[in-house]
């Protein structure tokens, strides 16, 4: 062979084979969306949820001028940290990471942030005796994806032969989704969840979540966030948009990210000049979310199981101890929809903690009373900027996440739980992705 | 691998009864991809906490082993099989992110080559049944949840476009540099996005179409005609 011609001929093929198609490729091809976008506008966000605070993170990160607008006197939104209570800390509000293939699987891995599968066991309330597995499997009816009529879990249930003995178990099963039974679509419950590829396996940390999402995420947005500064109008009719607080004060924005719960949006708490297009309204009204409640309970003996579904009172008992170092006796009442809408009824945190240890001395012949030290009640429906539990999916729902979630005007964005198409509505990971979504859209519509 | 060495084995084998051209290459492969390219671009955009950003997948390895069947016309025919393999890999602090992607081919072959006109010369359009896997790894483990692996598996056709130049070594042996394109019209790997971004539907509706180029060396184990 000979060898000068060779290497003529490879150095020919090498030109036109590699360097043509991988300089002219290579050269467009960026490794981060929107790399080259330089915006001098102004967002504002509103709500200093897990949402707000996370667009608020990416924002920064692009050097992009923001402020995030809060209503209360803390941030973290539906979650949040009580340290006074017990010998551990207390998620006051979302305390279950839902699967760690997310996001916020990925902060956890970076931060070694120390998290525990919470494979505790299950008892039920059932024909007025604690049980340890029932007569049948409800669950799987719920989790099954073909032949799911668009009817409420309570109906389902019955459809399917689950009859009154049942009805608090469903009530279990729903108060999950932070619905009643009556007013959760099996459907539609179903149909959302297509998409999640989270994963099944439920987390809690060492911590708290509140505890997640402070160090890694608030942490780097502090600054930028005013609170106590209630929204209550929102004028987009001209190029610039106008929010205006309870106070009179006006804030101004070329784009804006609303990420409140989807009560404030059902409640009319904010006008909007010009109104809302009416398929967006009535999207929202078909987003359900209903009254939700979590009160602890600190006992000086462990009588209780680690889980007791089937309450009439309450349907989901958890001990709160689980996946913590120390173990201080605290019982949680997780108490979701009708049952949530009963204890608030009551008017009182006494009186809801007396109808709770009421139930659990019938469950445990009278021990709960006989150890009880103290009690917390965090009600969220009372909470005047959250008002409920988080969204669920109501029978005839139809596609009301994917209108609700449009922007308006190319200035309006919506984040949030309630906001999450893709299935993870509910969780804070699903919350954090619409945060990011709704900035890739503003400099999608910047770009445009 | 062993499969790999059986299925290596048996073209030997063919060879001594059949075969007009045995050739195994090694090449340098670049991929592009709109679909892997948003997925990726969108996890980097979304993590500010990741310093060095994920790269997207771009350069990988391919090997093939074709065998072209006996005849004596300037047009040929054969089978092909390859392997191409392409890594994007970031360090962090307590979190090195690795995208191992997989993709294996068998494909029909049409050779041609024109000894009094184009010389040493030769070109192959090659019709392929592609599959491939995806595959993330954290800090040098298989990611997993719920105790399964996290992995996206892909199927579709491709069509690869080859131009090589035969340079005699010894008796019947050759070696030729060779230069292919490539396009895979439609690629479905659903998972891929769960894989990347960890989300389902948000960075894409459908994942079609994969365009590489290849550079390389082909040796050749080559019969008279």
């Amino acid at each position: 062979m000979d060898r000068r011609y060779f290497i003529k001929q490879s150095t020919l093929l090498s030109i036109g084979g590699l360097l043509i198609p991988s300089t002219s490729l290579t050269a467009c091809r960026k490794e981060t969306l929107f790399d080259d976008i330089n915006y001098n506008g102004k967002v504002l966000i509103i709500g200093a949820g897990a949402a707000g605070l996370y667009a608020g993170y990416i924002l920064k990160s692009k050097g992009i001028n923001f402020q995030i607008l809060e209503a209360s006197s803390s941030y973290g939104g539906r979650l949040g940290k009580l340290t006074n209570f017990a010998n551990f800390p207390i998620d006051l509000g979302a305390q279950w990471l839902h699967g760690k293939n997310n996001i916020l699987g990925d902060i956890i891995q970076k931060t070694k942030t120390k998290i525990i599968i919470d494979n505790s066991e299950e008892s039920y309330w059932f024909t007025n005796q604690i049980i340890s597995s029932l007569p049948k499997d409800i669950n799987a009816i719920f989790i099954r994806e073909d032949n799911v009529p668009d009817v409420s879990f309570k109906d389902f249930a019955v459809q399917e032969g689950y009859g009154n003995d049942y009805a608090n178990i469903v009530e279990g099963i729903a108060g999950d989704s932070g619905a009643s039974a009556s007013k959760i679509s099996a459907y539609w419950k179903i149909k959302e969840e297509e998409n999640w590829n989270s994963g099944d396996d439920d987390f809690k940390f060492q911590d708290t979540y509140f505890d997640l999402i402070d160090k890694h995420i608030a942490s780097e947005v502090k600054d930028k966030i005013t609170q106590n500064t209630i929204v209550t109008k929102i004028d987009y009719s001209q190029t610039n948009i106008v929010v205006t607080d309870s106070n009179n004060n006006t804030y101004n924005a070329d784009k804006l990210i609303i990420t409140v719960p989807i009560t404030v949006l059902k409640t009319n708490d904010i006008q909007f000049i010009p109104a809302l297009p009416s398929e967006k309204t009535e999207a929202f009204s078909k987003i359900g979310m209903e009254a939700g409640m979590k009160v602890f309970m600190k006992f000086n003996n462990k009588f209780f199981d680690q889980n007791i579904i089937g309450g009439n009172i309450c349907a989901a008992y958890a001990d709160e101890s689980v996946g913590k170092v120390v173990d201080d006796k605290v019982l949680l009442a997780f108490v979701m929809g009708e049952q949530a809408e009963y204890l608030t009824s009551l008017g009182n945190d006494n009186a809801i903690t007396n109808a709770l240890l009421q139930e659990l001395d019938i469950m445990y012949n009278g021990q709960a009373t006989a150890s009880f030290i103290a009690s917390h009640v965090q009600n969220w429906t009372t909470n005047p900027f959250i008002k409920g539990a988080y969204s669920y999916s109501t029978v005839g729902m139809g596609n009301a996440r994917t209108v609700a979630a449009k922007t308006v005007d190319n200035k309006l964005f919506f984040a949030g739980e309630a906001m999450n198409i893709n299935g993870h509505h509910q969780t804070v990971h699903g919350a954090v992705e619409t945060g990011y979504r709704e900035v890739i859209n503003i400099l999608a519509s910047i770009k445009k | 691998m062993r499969n790999y060495i059986i299925i290596l084995s048996l073209f030997f084998i063919c060879n001594k009864i059949n075969a007009q051209e045995l050739k195994v290459d090694i090449s340098y492969k670049y991929l592009y991809s709109n679909q892997w390219d948003k997925a990726i671009q969108t996890y980097n955009f979304s993590r500010p906490f990741i310093a060095e950003k994920q790269p997207l997948l771009m350069h990988g390895l391919n090997s093939s082993l074709s065998y072209i069947f006996k005849t004596s016309k300037k047009f040929k025919h054969g089978i092909n099989i390859s392997y191409s393999y392409f890594k994007s890999n970031s360090e962090n602090e307590n979190f090195e992110n690795n995208l191992n992607l997989h993709f294996l081919n068998l494909g029909y072959i049409l050779h041609y080559e024109n000894k009094e006109k184009w010389k040493g010369l030769y070109t192959d359009l090659i019709i392929s049944a592609t599959s491939s896997g995806l595959f993330r790894q954290i800090n040098g483990e298989p990611f997993e949840y719920d105790e399964t692996t996290s992995k996206a598996f892909g199927i579709g056709g491709d069509l690869n476009f080859k131009l090589g130049y035969y340079l005699k070594l010894k008796d019947k042996y050759f070696i030729s540099p060779f230069i292919s394109v490539a396009y895979t019209p439609y690629l479905f790997s659903p998972n891929s996005e769960p894989v990347i971004n960890q989300t389902k539907g948000l960075t894409s509706k459908n994942w079609t179409g994969i365009l590489t180029t290849q550079i390389g060396i082909t040796f050749h184990i080559k019969k008279n005609d």
